[in-house]
Parts: C-alpha cells; sequence; structure tokens
C-alpha cells in the first residue's frame, strides 16, 4: 500500500515536471518567436510598405524613389 | 467623424421628416411638421432609435487637443513629403535642434541633438501603412486595416535597437450603430478595453477599463462628451485620480477658443489652460496660455502651392525656459 502511494506520489512529481517543462518550452519558444518577429518588424517594416506601394496602381517608377523632383 | 462634421457643417434645418416610415405616413407627416416648424420654430424630433455614431473614445477632447496642445518644438525642422502615387508617399525630415531631457530635478536639461528620418507611407481607403525610421535605427510604424465594415485593427509599434526599450499595442476597433468599442493589447502585458455610446444627438458616455500585468496596476475611467455645432464639452475623471474637463466654443468659421482644466489627486496638481485657434485662409496661428505660466503660440503659413512655413515659440515664464523654432513643410 505504502509502495502504490509513493509510486504514485513520485508518477504525479513526474507528471507535474513534465508540465513544468511543456509550460516553459512553450514560454521559451514563444519568447524566441517575439524576438524573431520584432527583429523582422523592425528591418521589413518600410520595405514592405515601399514594395506595397510600389505595386500599386498606377505604377510608379524607380527613379522617383531616389529623385527628388 | 462625428463631431467634426458637425461643428464643419452649417446648422441643420429646422424640421426634418422621420426617416422610417411606410409610405402613406410619410405623406401626411412631414406637410405637419411643416406646418409646425414654420409656426413656432420647434425643435426637430428625436429619433431614438437612429442616433449618430460617438467619436472614438480616444477623441474624446480632439478638438481641445488641437488648439492647445499644438506641435511646439524647438529648433529647425524641414519636412519634405513626396508623392509617388495618388496613395504611395515618401518623406524625409531633418530636425536640429535641442530635445529637452526629462530629470528629476527642477531644472531644465537640454541636449542638442539632430536626426534625418526617412518614412514611407501608403494610404488606401482600406489599408494605411505609415513607417518611419531615424537615423539612430529607431523605428515607428502604424498599420489600420479595416478588416470588414465594422472592425478596424491598428498596430502601433516603436521599435529601437536597444533590448527592452520597444513598445508596441494592437487595437481591435468595432463600429456600432451609435456605439464604438475597442480592445487593447500592448507589450508589457497591457490590457484594456473602452466603451462609448451615444445618448442623444448631443450626448454621449463612455467608460475604460485598463490592466497592466508586470505591475498589477488597474484603473477604470468615465467619459462624457456633449457636442452642438458650435461648442464642445467633454468631461474625463480616471481611478488614478485624474479628472478633466474641456470646453472649445467655435466663434466663427474661422476662430475658435478652446479651454481646458486639469485636477491630478495623486499629486495636487492643478493646472488651466486656454487657447484660441484661428483658421484663415494663408495661415493657421494657435495660442495658448497656461496658469503654469506657459505661453506659447504656433503659426502655420502657406508661402505659396505646396511651401509652408512653421514658426513655433514657448516661453515658461516660471522656469525660464525659452523655446523658439522655425520651419519649413514642403509637399502636402
Amino acid at each position: 500500500m505504502a509502495s502504490k502511494i509513493s509510486l504514485k506520489a513520485k508518477g504525479k512529481a513526474v507528471k507535474g515536471t513534465e508540465e513544468r517543462s511543456a509550460e516553459k518550452c512553450v514560454k521559451e519558444w514563444s519568447n524566441w518567436a517575439m524576438k524573431k518577429a520584432k527583429v523582422i518588424a523592425h528591418y521589413g517594416f518600410i520595405p514592405l510598405v515601399i514594395i506595397i506601394g510600389m505595386n500599386s496602381e498606377p505604377k510608379p517608377h524607380i527613379y522617383q524613389l531616389l529623385s527628388p523632383v | 467623424m462625428g463631431s467634426s462634421a458637425s461643428l464643419a457643417a452649417a446648422p441643420p434645418p429646422p424640421v426634418a421628416p422621420p426617416p422610417a416610415l411606410p409610405a402613406g405616413l410619410a405623406q401626411v407627416l412631414p406637410q405637419k411638421a411643416e406646418e409646425k416648424g414654420n409656426g413656432k420654430g420647434a425643435p426637430e424630433k428625436v429619433d431614438w432609435l437612429d442616433l449618430p455614431c460617438p467619436v472614438p473614445y480616444e477623441e474624446l477632447q480632439r478638438e481641445a487637443l488641437m488648439s492647445l496642445k499644438p506641435e511646439l518644438f524647438e529648433g529647425l525642422r524641414f519636412d519634405f513629403m513626396k508623392m509617388l502615387n495618388q496613395r504611395f508617399a515618401l518623406s524625409h525630415s531633418v530636425f536640429m535642434g535641442s530635445m529637452e531631457v526629462p530629470s528629476q530635478s527642477s531644472d531644465i536639461i537640454k541636449v542638442p541633438s539632430s536626426h534625418y528620418e526617412f518614412g514611407a507611407n501608403f494610404l488606401d481607403p482600406k489599408l494605411m501603412l505609415i513607417g518611419r525610421v531615424l537615423t539612430d535605427g529607431r523605428m515607428n510604424a502604424r498599420v489600420k486595416c479595416d478588416l470588414t465594415d465594422n472592425l478596424a485593427l491598428k498596430i502601433h509599434a516603436q521599435l529601437t535597437n536597444e533590448p527592452h526599450f520597444s513598445q508596441g499595442m494592437f487595437q481591435f476597433d468595432y463600429k456600432g450603430k451609435d456605439y464604438r468599442s475597442q480592445f487593447q493589447i500592448g507589450n508589457n502585458a497591457f490590457y484594456g478595453a473602452n466603451y462609448i455610446q451615444s445618448v442623444s444627438p448631443h450626448l454621449s458616455f463612455g467608460g475604460e477599463i485598463f490592466w497592466i500585468g508586470h505591475q498589477r496596476k488597474s484603473g477604470i475611467g468615465f467619459a462624457a462628451r456633449y457636442n452642438t455645432d458650435k461648442m464642445v464639452v467633454t468631461a474625463q475623471v480616471a481611478s488614478t485620480g485624474i479628472v478633466g474637463l474641456s470646453y472649445v466654443q467655435k466663434i466663427s468659421e474661422k476662430v475658435s477658443l478652446a479651454s481646458d482644466f486639469m485636477y491630478n489627486q495623486m499629486s495636487r496638481d492643478v493646472s488651466s489652460t486656454f487657447g484660441y485657434d484661428y483658421i484663415l485662409r494663408q495661415c493657421r496661428l494657435r495660442g495658448k496660455i497656461d496658469t503654469n505660466g506657459v505661453v506659447g503660440a504656433l503659426l502655420e503659413e502657406r508661402l505659396n502651392m505646396g511651401v509652408t512655413l512653421l514658426l513655433s515659440a514657448e516661453v515658461d515664464h516660471v522656469k525660464k525656459d525659452y523655446k523658439f523654432g522655425f520651419g519649413l513643410t514642403v509637399g502636402e
């Protein structure tokens, strides 16, 4: 009986640590994803706006991007 | 939408036939209403089921803020906006001057700084993308997307190269027939929601709650706005101990006067501001005077097609801080 209870307790403890490490995993992955998303947004947002703008009608020319006229 | 349209439009005709009536009654009732109107100038009948949509909650004090908080600056400012397309524009902006560094003591610390800012705007009726990047790597991005007719998503992000200094905020706006609601999610576990409802053609009430996760702080606030064609009165109370009232009176098409009162219970701070806004054909002049001893003015003069001269002045008599700035804006 005592051994069954202790086995059950150990089982719960193992499951508990497994759940906690799953939570940690999710947190770590989401942190990593947020960091990558921040870097992508930081470098890529303005090029994205320029690409969307250059493809809108009427299509402007490439030289208009650089010349001040 | 609601109040700026009402301030700009002419006063409505004294009689308006009710909109949603079956054909038979509609034949009869407008005549009756016209007779009444010609006789005594009776007030128009309020259709309580067809109230106008209120202004968004964050624009509650829009008219007061336009007059009383103009963008005063110190130094030189040069903005150039180049339209490549009806929707797509690039902007270049140069600033040279002193920026104020917030300090704990009452001394003003100014640091001379200069920066060049490059920006790209894409404005579509359904999608708006605005991005600005500075020479020190800071980036400011705004996205506004109309997911459906009534639901809009707004994203505002300020990203820096330094870690832990970036901020981002997502806002979901839902516009109903005579109400608006908004839900916000920000970084540092910030959650907020607000709601505003029209209760009469001129009066609207609203409330907001927010929760900051990291500091376990929450707050609730209430707001009310009464506007007619000629004036706007707003009041805001928040559980952070701030009470704010504002009153804007439109004297004519060109002139409007505004005043604002703010009381902060935590820091026992009271301040009041009075200002004016002249919108003339060639220029726009805004000035304000404060109970903290600050006098400021901003002049935007249109010199030519697309060229605007900016002159800004802010004098703080109490702290002996004098700021003068001039600038030029080229392009729309």
